[in-house]
């Protein structure tokens, strides 16, 4: 069963682990992560190790292990802030929404994406509407999902891979496939009850 | 990933939301709030206007890396995105187009692999790298330099290296940063063209070379160690309009390259008997009195001391001895060269990267004056020029803080784009010569280079002799690489500061070819938290005051689209016949020069005169005349070449997805029967190795070098540790020092011999 999507603090956590600065910021997230699963994570000693995994993996300087972006998993150029990037922008706006860091970074970076899909759900906790399902049905069911698998798994077999950054970006796939069940799930609800009024 | 997943996101990517499901999905915005804690913000005017159509804003860029192009470019953006990047009709030269480089500039920005934030290495060269704020990077930075300054009583333990990376004039803030700090070390001279530029001011007075527009007028061209066909690709046209019109093409080169291959005669000339076969065709020409009498007697000192020269010690079969080009060819070209009228040459950068380099320039150089072609259309010894380049040098000409002391005694040039002009005070900055950084780093002393600031410059993949610049850059105590990627020269920093691509700076370009002016508008948004170098100098300013207020004078805040500005004066309107430099936005502008350089026959030297003997060469310690000068002593059994690549501008473009298409690693080009001896065939891993190291990769067979030579290109691949200079020394070349501050280096003196792994 999945988690109360409101309440659980684990897509949060996953988030904001993905989009951490330094050692500091890992851990806090990690321990958020952990603090929202039944079986805790294991512990890490050294969080500069982490660190330094994080940056090879996802920041650089030198060429990334894993970039963190859609777009150099669904194109078939590795580039940035093409035809993907701006889809996952108009997909924010559409929902009225807009990076803070719009035009220096990516829209797709994984945990924007991980925020959008937060959003979505708390939108259709509060309610919803026909566009809001139709918009979270392709965005997180068909755009991430097809992504965030290749990312996990690049992740997994990266030359840095670090334990706790595998364990992170796994539980952000499964994350994502748990989104996708709950939101068919919840779409199918809604069919049988007669679609949306709105 | 699914195959079918990957297609349906890809069909929702062709077909985005419609814009009436966008309304009605505003309209529920309120249920859409972002949540407490969230990355998302509720879109509001401050964000800007969504674009969803219409026309695509344009700017006006210019491409500032070091190539004789310098194409004008035409940049699109939609929604703060750059699109795509054409040439500019504008400017004749460019004439719409880019060359292959040039198209892929929209890769550079939007790099996955790009430097995004600042960073710090924990144990240089270790790969243990954190981001860190701007704040604490110029912190960290800061700090040091008050301590060096505290230690030494001065900023000479500050070294910086810079060169042609970016060659946006608003970047000489670099420069002007250090000079704000106070007196400082720099890494003086030029590895590119150096000996030339002597070279030519002895004889002429100063590099100036013709509009190569005007190349279609010549009705002989000799393209002479230049390979245009790969490095520049835009004035093939006019060679190619000129060989229409009946003009006779001739390449000389010891490499058949794609220009030979278009060339009417191509000769396989011994690399760096260039001179010999200069002078030989000069003495055919005297022979036979083609040379133009008039000219020679009105314009020039030193032709009759120059024809003794000729008739005394050169020979036709002297000429044909060392160059290895036939007695009969030479006659011919030489018979043909002086009948054309005007008839052209281009000298190469390559050809004067010898310790005979600035004498075989000479040699050239007096092969066209002899023949009347030096002042006309059409005309010329053509190599470069820096005609259009009166800019303010506003970010360059700071003040130095109050009570700075430097080095005693240091005088001339800082390089061939210096042009903070003489400098008459107690103290100056430290010089060292740039093309021997290795053994400056090593040996500077009283102080040492503590730290060194590099920007502009991959100095791991670029600077000589490698293996002892490894070692060199183990010496200082903080190294500070400026940069957009990682290079190997970023993997041997402590910190790295990501700087802007020419989409996201303002600044300004002229070209030391063509004779055309391109303003470089900032049409996007730095990319993460890169910054120019102008803001970069600013930073650090705000810093150095905040610690010790006075510290340096760099204003701490800047406008780079003010300090564009401010690069700009009357004589450069009036050049360029612009009111202002916002008629620059309109398109680039070309200088309203003759198109012949000299062509009122008042040249620069001491005499006012084409000097054949130059007084002044001699009191550099050089040939008065331009003799023959012997070449290196080789030191091993084949010659090594590392010329340009196709793919890439020196170090940079390489590691670009669309050049690492067709450029996916580097090889070593050997002739046939050299691999024969050696055992070698085509497709097998070699070692090339000499004195100064080795270097490990795959060979290629070809006739296009010569059987006596192996060649491999200068580049830095991202994933590949490939690196030429760990078998080239840094020998200098024998002039430069004059106007560049220091020798060249003769880069392609160099020998080594190769082996089957």
């Amino acid at each position: 069963m999945n988690p109360d999507p409101i309440t659980n603090p684990l897509g949060p956590a996953l988030r904001d682990f993905f989009i951490s600065a330094d050692a500091s910021g890992h851990k806090r997230a990690y321990l958020q992560i952990s603090e929202a699963l039944q079986n805790p994570l294991p512990r890490v000693n050294d969080w500069r190790q982490v660190e330094y995994a994080f940056t090879r993996l996802f920041v650089g300087p030198k060429s990334l292990e894993a970039p963190p972006f859609a777009s150099v998993y669904l194109e078939t150029e590795p580039l940035v802030m093409g035809p993907t990037t701006m889809m996952v922008r108009s997909v924010y706006e559409m929902m009225g929404l807009v990076s803070p860091w719009k035009n220096a970074l990516p829209e797709d970076h994984v945990s924007l994406e991980l925020d959008a899909a937060l959003v979505m759900e708390n939108a259709a906790q509060q309610g919803g509407s026909a566009e809001l399902d139709e918009l979270r049905q392709f965005f997180v069911c068909r755009h991430m999902a097809a992504w965030i698998p290749a990312f996990v798994k690049r992740v997994s077999q990266a030359e840095s891979a670090h334990p706790a950054i595998v364990r992170a970006a796994k539980l952000a796939g499964q994350w994502v496939d748990d989104q996708a069940v709950l939101i068919n799930a919840q779409r199918n609800q809604h069919l049988k009850q007669g679609g949306w009024n709105g | 990933m699914d195959k079918r997943d990957a297609e349906s996101v890809k069909q929702a990517i062709g077909c985005p939301m419609s814009r009436r499901k966008f309304l009605r999905c505003l309209a529920a915005a309120g249920a859409l709030a972002a949540m407490p804690g969230g990355l998302l913000r509720s879109f509001d005017a401050k964000a800007g206007k969504i674009i969803y159509e219409g026309d695509y804003e344009i700017y006006r860029n210019a491409c500032p890396r070091n190539c004789y192009d310098t194409c004008s470019i035409k940049s699109y953006v939609k929604d703060g995105v750059l699109q795509f990047i054409e040439g500019a009709k504008e400017s004749t030269f460019t004439d719409g187009g880019l060359c292959v480089k040039g198209y892929a500039y929209t890769r550079r920005p939007y790099s996955p692999d790009r430097i995004k934030y600042p960073m710090i290495q924990d144990g240089r060269g270790s790969g243990n790298w954190r981001r860190i704020s701007w704040d604490e990077a110029m912190d960290m930075i800061a700090k040091k330099l008050v301590e060096i300054n505290d230690k030494d009583d001065s900023m000479l333990g500050l070294g910086l290296t810079k060169y042609s990376g970016n060659f946006g004039i608003t970047n000489y803030a670099v420069e002007g940063m250090m000079t704000s700090l106070g007196y400082t070390t720099r890494l003086v001279g030029t590895p590119c063209w150096p000996a030339g530029i002597d070279a030519q001011n002895y004889d002429l007075g100063d590099m100036w070379c013709n509009d190569p527009e005007d190349m279609v007028n010549s009705r002989y061209i000799i393209l002479w160690g230049a390979n245009p066909a790969w490095n520049s690709v835009h004035t093939m046209k006019y060679i190619y309009a000129a060989q229409d019109r009946g003009a006779k093409v001739v390449c000389i080169d010891p490499v058949f390259t794609q220009t030979a291959a278009k060339a009417d005669v191509y000769w396989q000339v011994d690399t760096s008997m260039d001179g010999a076969l200069a002078l030989g065709m000069a003495r055919h020409i005297l022979d036979k009195g083609l040379f133009d009498k008039a000219w020679v007697e009105e314009n020039s000192v030193g032709f009759n001391e120059f024809a003794d020269y000729l008739r005394n010690e050169i020979t036709v079969q002297w000429a044909s001895e060392k160059s290895g080009i036939p007695q009969q060819q030479i006659v011919e070209v030489a018979e043909e060269f002086a009948a054309a009228k005007p008839a052209t040459i281009w000298i190469g950068y390559g050809l004067q990267r010898h310790v005979n380099g600035g004498a075989t320039v000479r040699s050239i150089d007096a092969l066209a004056a002899m023949t009347g072609n030096v002042g006309k259309t059409g005309g010329g010894a053509r190599y470069g020029h820096m005609r259009t380049w009166g800019f303010n040098y506003h970010a360059l000409l700071q003040k130095r803080p109050e009570g700075a002391k430097g080095f005693l005694g240091g005088k001339g040039p800082k390089g061939d784009f210096d042009f903070s002009g003489d400098e008459e005070a107690e103290y100056t900055d430290r010089a060292l010569n740039i093309n021997k950084t290795a053994e400056m780093l090593l040996t500077a002393d009283d102080p040492p280079i503590r730290v060194l600031w590099i920007s502009c410059k991959n100095v791991l993949s670029q600077d000589f002799d490698r293996p002892r610049m490894l070692e060199a850059f183990k010496k200082p105590e903080l190294i500070v690489s400026v940069e957009q990627f990682f290079t190997q020269t970023v993997e041997l920093s402590d910190i790295v500061l990501p700087v802007t691509t020419l989409f996201e700076e303002s600044t300004i370009n002229a070209s030391y070819w063509h004779y055309w002016l391109s303003v470089n508008e900032q049409g996007i948004k730095p990319m993460y938290e890169a910054k120019s170098n102008t803001e970069i100098a600013a930073a650090l300013s705000a810093r150095m005051n905040k610690l010790k207020p006075g510290s340096c004078t760099f204003p701490t805040e800047v406008d780079t689209r003010q300090w564009m500005i401010k690069e700009f004066n009357q004589d450069i309107y009036d050049l360029f016949g612009i009111d202002s430099w916002q008629d620059l936005k309109k398109g680039p502008a070309k200088a309203k020069m003759h198109p012949a350089s000299w062509h009122d026959l008042e040249f620069g030297t001491p005499s006012k005169k084409y000097e054949f003997r130059s007084d002044l060469c001699a009191q550099h310690g050089h040939q008065a005349l331009p003799k023959f000068k012997a070449a290196r002593k080789p030191y091993d059994k084949l010659r090594l070449l590392t010329p340009h690549t196709k793919f890439g501008i020196h170090s940079q473009f390489i590691n670009i997805d669309w050049m690492e298409e067709f450029n996916k690693k580097p090889y070593c080009y050997l002739h046939p029967t050299a691999a024969s001896e050696r055992g070698i065939t085509d497709g097998d891993q070699v070692r090339v190795f000499n004195k100064v190291g080795e270097v490990e990769l795959e060979v290629k067979l070809t006739q296009n070098v010569p059987a006596d030579v192996v060649m491999m290109y200068e580049a830095w691949f991202r994933n590949n540790a490939y690196n030429c200079q760990n078998v080239v020394d840094d020998t200098s070349s024998d002039m430069g020092k004059y106007k560049t501050g220091a020798p060249g280096v003769a880069i392609h003196d160099q020998f080594a011999d190769v082996e089957k792994v």
